[in-house]
């Protein structure tokens, strides 16, 4: 990597000083596992200057629960979310995505802030300098978008506009399920941003001199079954070609509560609202779970390339609304009794 | 908040301290031959600083496992890891493994060796070191535990059904 200052920040408002005074040249480091990866292949025009540690940062490293809200701080490590008592219990799909990610080494380290605002995964735009980079394209503020024309196989099926980048995040599909806001902290003070509203085409909702500080996850009101799928080519060190949470309360036979959101498929995470509430008020059983895969696509427009994606999500979303694990054997399950026991216990 | 700091923004560290196999490192930072630059990872410090070449930088890029080092007992990959944030920090490598007085290998070294666990053994200091970390914290792992925990490390030549069984072997508490 090239030389850059680094700076250990002692508290939140000492990163957000050297965030203004640096005026955007410089880069927080959280857990460092995608940073470092834009460092040592220089895939952006310009080189940070400074790079301000967060980890010296006392006190953010916390998963606290108070009055019906998880309080997650922006430095808590994603090996600590996967194996928490408290998340599995009340907010398993979390400890799922959570454990989802990556590898037990880099687990160890990448912290659920950094899981968060980490940069897309398109293959031209992180194209490295040692191999002839960077590539100019939309993202990057310079030219049109390669991936519409080009590979687009892991690209948006749905919201795309200029940019077609999905979230690579799987932490943020989960969170988005429980309506989970980040709390940001910034010059001009603090503020509430939805994990459902925080990506946008071209990047996040953060305004350049803003850190997230924590994440406030609400708890469901009732016993929600849950579920974090991710279909993946290979099973660790993968991200995903599509996941998908889902959280469904069952009450006297008929679902009461539903969310499910979608990962990899768009810029940001896609709740599948014509399928949650389509699900409120039925029976779960192969046929509402399989009509809610058909009503989840609602404005899908795939590239040539990732149509395929369509078919996994209908059938991710119909497996995790059904409680069926990730590898379920063949679609002949349809009215088979689900292995993972009755789906109407939560 | 504001108040609390004064205007005060964060400054950089002049040196390094930390612990490798035991032994204290203090390292000066700076961009001087002697010293260590601040964009240094652990792994260029471990092989080009202080000559331990036993972990190995393949991808150097966090995807294959092979410079897996324990810090504080914990496996991390240390090609995505500045030297300079290791401060305070105990790493253990490959080199920290055997004993140092009678030079007996660790009996996870000396299992991979009794199960033939590599090939060209590029990914075996990081598979033995990720299988450490596991058996500190779990000393009668399952076969799937084994896979789970090494799930981040790669091998070219398909070494893994004999790694599995050379740390099911080598695990104090298990029971083959
Ligand atoms: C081989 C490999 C495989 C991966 N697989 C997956 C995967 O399967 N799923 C997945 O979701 N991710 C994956 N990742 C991506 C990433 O490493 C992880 O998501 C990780 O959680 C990032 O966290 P970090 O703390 O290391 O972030 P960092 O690298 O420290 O930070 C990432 C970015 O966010 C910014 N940032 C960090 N913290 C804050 C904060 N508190 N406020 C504002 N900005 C902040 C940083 O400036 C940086 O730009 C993978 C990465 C690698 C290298
Ligand atoms: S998808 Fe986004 S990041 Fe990729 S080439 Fe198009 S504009 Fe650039
Ligand atoms: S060299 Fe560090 S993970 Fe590959
Ligand atoms: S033994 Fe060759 S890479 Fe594993």
């Amino acid at each position: 990597m090239k030389p850059f200052l680094h700076l250990n920040a002692q508290t939140v408002a000492q990163a957000v000083k050297s965030l203004v005074k640096f005026e955007g040249r410089a880069r927080l480091n959280a857990g460092g596992t995608d940073l470092f990866g834009l460092l040592k292949d220089e895939f952006l025009p310009e080189y940070p200057e400074a790079i301000i540690n967060l980890k010296s940062v006392a006190g953010l490293n916390y998963l606290k629960q108070s009055k019906g809200i998880l309080r997650i701080g922006a430095l808590a490590k994603l090996c600590d979310i996967a194996e928490s008592p408290l998340i599995k219990e009340r907010y398993g799909a979390l400890a799922e995505a959570a454990h989802a990610v990556a590898s037990p080494q880099l687990r160890n380290v990448a912290t659920i802030g950094g899981n968060l605002c980490q940069d897309v995964r398109c293959c031209y735009y992180r194209y490295p300098r040692h191999l002839g980079g960077p590539i100019s394209c939309a993202r990057k503020g310079n030219g049109p978008c390669l991936a519409v024309r080009g590979d687009n196989r892991n690209h948006a099926i749905m919201e795309g506009r200029k940019c077609f980048a999905v979230c690579p995040s799987d932490t943020a599909v989960a969170l988005a399920a429980f309506d989970a806001r980040l709390v940001v902290v910034g010059p001009a003070g603090e503020r509430r941003i939805a994990v459902r509203d925080f990506y946008h085409p071209l990047g996040n909702a953060l305004e350049r001199d803003e850190i997230v500080k924590e994440i406030e996850v609400p708890a469901l009101a009732g016993r929600a079954r849950q579920s974090f799928l991710k279909f993946t080519l290979r099973r660790p060190i993968d991200f995903a070609v599509v996941s998908v949470a889902a959280l469904i309360v069952v009450e006297n036979g008929v679902c009461c509560e539903a969310r499910i959101a979608l990962g990899a498929v768009a810029p940001g995470v896609i709740r599948a609202t014509a399928a949650e509430e389509y699900l409120k008020g039925r029976a779960i059983d192969v046929e509402s779970a399989a009509q809610a895969g058909e009503l989840a696509l609602a404005g899908a427009r795939p590239l040539p390339k990732n149509a395929y994606k369509l078919e996994i999500v209908k059938t991710l979303v119909k497996r995790g609304v059904l409680g069926l694990p990730l590898e379920t054997a063949g679609e002949g399950d349809a009215g088979g009794p689900c292995p993972h026991g009755n789906p109407e216990r939560g | 908040m504001a108040a609390t700091n004064k205007g005060k923004t964060a400054k950089p560290a002049k040196v390094v301290a930390f612990s490798v196999n035991g032994k204290a490192v203090e390292l000066q930072i700076g961009s001087e031959p002697h010293q260590v630059e601040s964009s240094h990872t652990l792994a260029h410090t471990l092989r080009e600083t202080l000559g331990l070449v036993g972990t190995k930088i393949t991808c150097d890029n966090g995807a294959c496992g092979s410079c897996t080092v324990l810090i504080d007992g914990k496996a991390i990959l240390s090609c995505m890891t500045l030297t300079v944030e290791c401060q305070g920090k105990s790493v253990m490598t490959i080199e920290g493994l055997a004993d140092p007085v009678s030079g007996r290998l660790d009996p996870l070294q000396q299992s991979f060796i009794d199960h033939t666990a590599f090939q060209c053994g590029f990914c075996t200091p990081g598979m033995i070191m990720s299988a450490k970390a596991l058996l500190g914290e779990n000393a009668a792992p399952t076969e799937d535990e084994v896979k789970e925990a090494l799930s981040g490390n790669f091998c070219r030549c398909i070494s893994h059904y004999h790694v599995v069984k050379a740390v099911l072997a080598a695990a104090p508490g298990g029971s083959e």
